[in-house]
């Protein structure tokens, strides 16, 4: 039977083998390879490795891309004749490799172990022990692999990570328990106008950074010099820490009465600040006199009551128990063994997230016992447990178990405790809940998933995946990094960047929770707007710092492609880039990155536009170069189809002297005369945008690239997908359900 | 700032804002190397992306050192010190069937020699011609090696052509899936020479010590239990991890031994400036004296990363480095990119006047160094690896001729540059990358 069935494959084999050898091989070396050759290698591909049947099955990837290429007709280039056998040869290849992919086994690949992120480590540390450790500040920044920075094969761990962690460690755990005596007398930090430690962000307002080492009570002092008119109104005075207002009182502004050489006054409050870094800002709030005054006037002491200085006071004991020691001493750890273990069992088994042994626990407590007999409190003993948790891998990795770990062929369900670790930090970047790990270690996970996921994506955790998803598929992230020319766009300021950071995570977010359909990212006709970026946007009628969702009126916005956090990010800091603009929508919407240039091809010189040429002369003269044109065909248009707005996101008719011309055409014959055009166009290509998303989404909830073997999961998830226009949460719901989301195996120890 | 020292740091307000005169740190050079009567040799390199325009770094000539072109110009107090290599060569870093991607590529083999996997996540170098001296001397200072950069690393998206980041963000390789990712921070690095600052009695610290050493010890029984039915790349990836643990434990012996508290004589700094010149200052400046105090004897200093499109609004220039590089010839282009070249020399020119007057033994810490500075292309625009811009300062503890400019046949492998300083260094490889044998014929004496 067995032999049979050889004999049957080997037949097919052979057929396919000669036909193989009759239309494609001709194809590739008559067509591919004068510029696909060893020595050229045009785009990276040299097709020599392609010219044998065998090359089907053994490098179906690169099939793949191919036939991607070919079927887009961007291969062969204008200028090389197609040749007849071209569509036989589609045809033959993806009917080859669908065979394929319907002959492998399903293989839901390998996850390796992936120590947390800095992200991760952060919503952890909240929802471990209610502190607020913010470790993008302390630890070095995550590598990326495939866009994302949570791909377990890049996260590294080095000697400086791990001073870090140890570090971070004791830091939290004393932070947590406060074990530690507070200094016996209150010190004093002053941040002063004079010593340059308080910057002036107007003539209301000072803001200061420092650092504060201990959780505790302050008296905060603001150092008022000045006296306004003996008719003077009180003003409200604010007081922020990191940009959230945290009190206000009423201060005084006209003279007091007293006979001062200077006059000067303070006021006082008296507030919790936790240990870090902050940036503590000061001012009056709708000062409107000091709109009356002149230039001259505004820090002269006889006309103008101004700020000058914060001090700070402290540390004192806080009046109310802190939430990290309600969570942390869930009894009196002095009565004894018997409590000491409770609470450091509860806690390894959180942090651990799984159940821990008696072993595990005789460990940890052996901290406790050593930490007495030098004659420490049996509180700062759990806080050195506590540091010892926070080191172990234990915490600091999420590992999965296999039973036949060498074995590859062997594919079985993940653990329902391992599958609960990959739910929380796909949906909330952070570990699970006890709700969660209850139901897993019952047992009981799997058969309630969809309502756990549901419950997830409702709780306030699941804005992580805005934050962490988007922020990183959008590249939201580097409106930290950009630098827009301050000459070039005197409107870009620290507030406007924040703003724009924030439309495009409500954004995201609206989606996911309302569950909207994906075409909604290209063509929604609504966005959340703030006062300062609706004003940006030419919008009227938003007044205030809070955002709200806004009806777009005007076909200038709508969809993420005209939002200005995503046209800022895909610019360079003096003016737009077509390239980059095309560039991003290809990799981010479409999935159809465009190759690199080759070696040696200088870039475009996209720079002197608006001055000599207008960009598109520019672009066409370019894209008349052949070698050129194959990818500047599909990247141009579509960045031009945004060339209606400038560098930060802000539209425009003009660029220089030039009108812009936002026409274009995309690959599959659409074409567009505005940016509200070409979202529709766009739309045409929802099926791709759709793959697109199942792949990053994928990928950022496995946290390991995307390859061949999962094509098939992509297929499966795309198709069931489309099913009422791709609402968004589905897309949730259909990873969570996929093999490889469910499932692992061994690995094979043959390199 | 509110620290645990309830003191006002007054003591060490002298440091800071003063532009050389570091103070003689003759009281933090540890017994041990006193007593010996040569210095140990240090080594460092100092890494600056996307090319440097060679119009203005070649001189015309050979030999001894004349006039200096316009982006070395810094250097010219320093020319008894300065050693020009020409011709030196990283075959590594081209493409070599691999593609576009040169940036990542030719910061990936920088050190390592190696032509590195293009991959986005399955990253994959070797171990870097620094750790390789680190692992054998690094036993001997608290700090085997330090990595020292200024710009951070980029947030989303990809970093050059199918590059994973790792390339572009790191020079030093521990090994071929570990990179070391350079500190950034000045107060980070200020700390971890010389601790946070808090002021604690022996016992204190004797028992922070302990401590420590029971996590560690608590933590690798944890990892060893792990490791047991893991696959091979889940057990590297613990590999990593007790690897660290072990340096950890490694630098809490030494600090212990030594006991020196050591005093930098400056303010810990505060959060990153944003003026480039004073962080490369601040940073540059904590190198030297972690050199002087033999606290490590191995830098790798990635000034900013290939690629880079960072702007450089201090000295006028607001379009990013990288598109300025690819200046197809435009004039206008070309002069920013010299600016920009001249602006890094001009930190590191002044960084090394620094390291000249730093007293060291019974010279100059000059006189026990050999720092190379140089970038992993020589053209930008066209992504030449060829003659790549390498200068050496420091008279390497005798074994450097400087004050010369010395041309290799070309192709040189500037593997073999590496070699000849591990030599220097006390490690003696046989291979190293694609090296053909030691800078030889023309050698550095």
């Amino acid at each position: 039977m067995l032999c049979r069935c050889l004999l049957v494959l080997a037949a097919i084999y052979t057929l396919s083998a000669q036909t193989f050898e009759k239309t494609v091989q001709p194809v590739l070396t008559k067509t591919c390879s004068p510029c696909h050759n060893e020595r050229m290698a045009s785009g990276g591909l040299n097709i020599t490795g392609f010219t044998k049947a065998s090359s089907l099955t053994s490098d179906r990837d690169g099939w793949s891309r191919i036939l991607a290429k070919l079927k887009a007709g961007e291969m062969p280039p204008k200028g090389i004749p197609r040749p007849k056998e071209l569509d036989a040869t589609i045809e033959f290849v993806q009917a080859e490799i669908d065979k394929a992919d319907r002959n492998t086994r399903p293989d839901p690949g390998r996850v390796t172990a992936r120590r947390l992120n800095r992200a991760e480590y952060t919503n952890t540390i909240r929802d471990l022990l209610a502190v607020d450790f913010r470790a993008e500040k302390s630890f070095p920044t995550d590598d990326l692999g495939n866009g994302f920075d949570n791909i377990g094969d890049v996260l590294t761990i080095s000697p400086v990570l791990m001073e870090k962690y140890i570090a971070a460690a004791g830091t939290i755990a004393r932070r947590a328990v406060g074990g530690d005596p507070l200094p016996k007398k209150p010190l004093e930090l002053q941040l002063h106008m004079k010593d340059k430690k308080v910057r002036r962000v107007d003539p209301s307002t000072i803001e200061g950074t420092t650092h504060i080492e201990f959780d505790g009570e302050y008296t905060i002092r603001i150092g008022l010099p000045g006296e306004r008119a003996k008719d003077a109104a009180p003003v409200k005075l604010g007081f922020w820490m990191d940009g959230k207002l945290l009190n206000t009182i009423t201060a005084e502004t006209k003279p007091s009465g007293l006979v001062y050489f200077n006059p000067y006054s303070d006021e006082t409050m008296r507030l919790y600040i936790p240990e870090g870094d902050h940036v503590f800002r000061a001012g009056f709030i709708d000062d409107a006199f000091v709109k009356t005054l002149d230039a001259k006037a505004l820090y002269d002491s006889r006309k103008n009551k101004y700020l000058e200085s914060i001090t700070f006071v402290g540390p004192y004991a806080a009046a109310v128990e802190k939430p990290s020691r309600k969570k942390i001493l869930i009894c009196d750890p002095k009565t004894g063994q018997a409590c000491v273990d409770r609470i450091l069992s509860t806690l390894a088994h959180r942090a651990y997230r799984r159940p821990v042994t008696p072993a595990e626990v005789a460990a940890l407590s052996k901290f406790v016992a050593m930490a007495k007999a030098d004659g420490q409190s049996v509180e700062q003993g759990i806080q050195l447990a506590i540091q010892a948790m926070l080191v172990s891998p234990n915490f600091l990795f999420r590992i999965e178990h296999d039973p036949n770990p060498t074995d590859a062929s062997k594919v079985h369900p993940i653990s329902e405790v391992e599958l609960a670790s990959r739910l929380s930090y796909f949906l909330w970047s952070s570990m699970p809940d006890d709700d969660l790990l209850a139901l897993a270690e019952s047992g009981r996970l799997r058969g309630q998933l969809d309502a756990q996921v549901k419950r997830m994506l409702a709780d306030p955790k699941s804005a992580a995946i805005a934050d962490n998803f988007a922020g990183q598929w959008l590249e939201l992230r580097n409106l930290d990094v950009v630098k827009p020319d301050p000459q070039k766009f005197p409107l870009w300021n620290p507030d406007l960047r924040d703003a724009m950071k924030t439309e495009t995570k409500l954004f995201f977010d609206h989606i996911l929770r309302e569950n909207r359909p994906l075409a909604e990212f290209l063509d929604a006709r609504y966005t959340f707007l703030d006062e300062r970026l609706a004003k940006f946007y030419g919008i009227e009628g938003v007044t205030g710092p809070d955002f709200r969702r806004v009806e777009l009126t005007t076909p200038e916005r709508g969809g993420i492609l005209g939002q200005a956090s995503v046209l800022t990010v895909s610019s360079y800091p003096t003016r737009t880039s077509v390239v980059i603009r095309g560039q991003y929508i290809l990799n981010n919407i479409l999935a159809s990155p465009a190759p690199p240039p080759p070696p040696d091809v200088p870039r475009l010189d996209e720079g002197e536009t608006g001055e000599k040429a207008s960009l598109r002369q520019q672009m066409e003269r370019h894209r008349a170069d052949p070698t050129c044109a194959v990818c500047h065909n599909k990247m141009d248009p579509l960045g031009f189809g945004l060339e209606n707005y400038d560098g930060i996101g802000k539209w425009r008719s003009h660029d220089g002297k030039f009108p812009v011309d936002a026409t274009g055409t995309l690959p599959n014959g659409r074409s567009f005369a505005t940016p509200a055009e070409m979202r529709e166009a766009l739309k045409s290509q929802l099926p791709q945008f759709a793959r697109c998303m199942v792949e990053k989404m994928l990928t950022y909830s496995l946290g390991r690239g995307v390859g061949t073997t999962d094509r098939r999961t992509v297929d499966d998830i795309t198709r069931s997908w489309a099913a009422g226009d791709y609402p968004f949460q589905s897309l949730i719901f259909e990873v969570v359900r996929s093999l490889p989301f469910q499932s692992r195996r061994g690995e094979s120890v043959t390199k | 700032m509110i620290t645990r020292k309830a003191l006002p740091r007054r003591a060490f307000l002298r440091g800071i804002g003063t532009a050389i005169a570091l103070p003689m740190f003759d009281a933090m050079v540890p017994a041990m190397s006193a007593a010996t009567p040569k210095q140990p040799l240090r080594m460092a390199f100092v890494y600056v992306p996307n090319g440097i325009d060679m119009r203005h770094w070649n001189p015309e000539y050979e030999g001894a050192l004349g006039e200096l072109p316009r982006t070395l110009k810094p250097l010219e107090p320093l020319k008894d010190d300065l050693l020009l290599l020409g011709n030196l060569t990283h075959n590594t870093g081209r493409a070599l069937l691999d593609g576009a991607g040169d940036h990542g590529r030719c910061c990936g083999s920088y050190l390592t020699g190696i032509q590195v996997k293009k991959s986005t996540s399955d990253i994959k170098a070797g171990v870097s011609m620094d750790q390789l001296v680190a692992r054998q001397i690094g036993g001997q200072t608290r700090f085997p090696s330090l990595e020292i950069g200024l710009e951070d690393a980029r947030q989303s998206g990809d970093c050059d052509s199918g590059y994973s980041c790792a390339y572009t963000n790191n020079l030093a390789w521990r090994s071929e899936t570990q990179p070391l990712p350079p500190v950034l921070d000045p107060r980070a690095l200020f700390e971890r020479l010389f601790g946070d600052g808090a002021a604690m009695t022996p016992e204190a610290k004797a028992r922070q010590a302990k401590y420590r050493r029971s996590i560690l010890d608590f933590v690798t029984s944890d990892t060893k239990k792990l490791q047991m039915d893991l696959g091979p790349t889940d057990r590297r990836k613990l590999d990593e991890y007790l690897s660290s643990i072990r340096e950890v434990e490694l630098q809490l012996q030494k600090a212990e031994k030594d006991n020196a508290q050591i005093d930098p004589h400056m303010d810990k700094p505060y959060g990153t400036p944003a003026d480039f010149a004073e962080h490369f200052r601040l940073m540059s400046d904590m190198i030297t004296i972690a050199f002087q105090a033999d606290l490590t004897r191995v830098v790798t200093f990635l000034v900013t990363h290939e690629g880079t499109s960072r702007a450089y609004r201090e000295i006028g220039i607001s379009d990013g480095h990288h598109p300025l590089t690819h200046h197809m010839g435009n004039t206008e282009k070309l002069d920013k990119v010299a600016e920009i070249n001249l602006y890094h020399m001009q930190q590191f020119g002044a960084w090394m006047q620094r390291v000249k007057a730093a007293k060291d033994g019974d010279g100059s810490l000059m006189d026990h160094s050999m720092i190379v500075y140089g970038a992993g292309l020589s053209d930008g625009n066209r992504h030449l690896h060829e003659d790549l811009p390498t200068a050496i300062l420091g008279k390497a503890n005798g074994t450097i001729k400087p004050g010369r400019r010395v041309v290799f046949r070309r192709e040189t492998p500037m593997c073999n540059l590496y070699l000849s300083m591990m030599d220097r260094m006390g490690v003696h490889m046989d291979h190293f990358g694609d090296a053909t044998g030691r800078l030889d014929g023309v050698d550095l004496t």
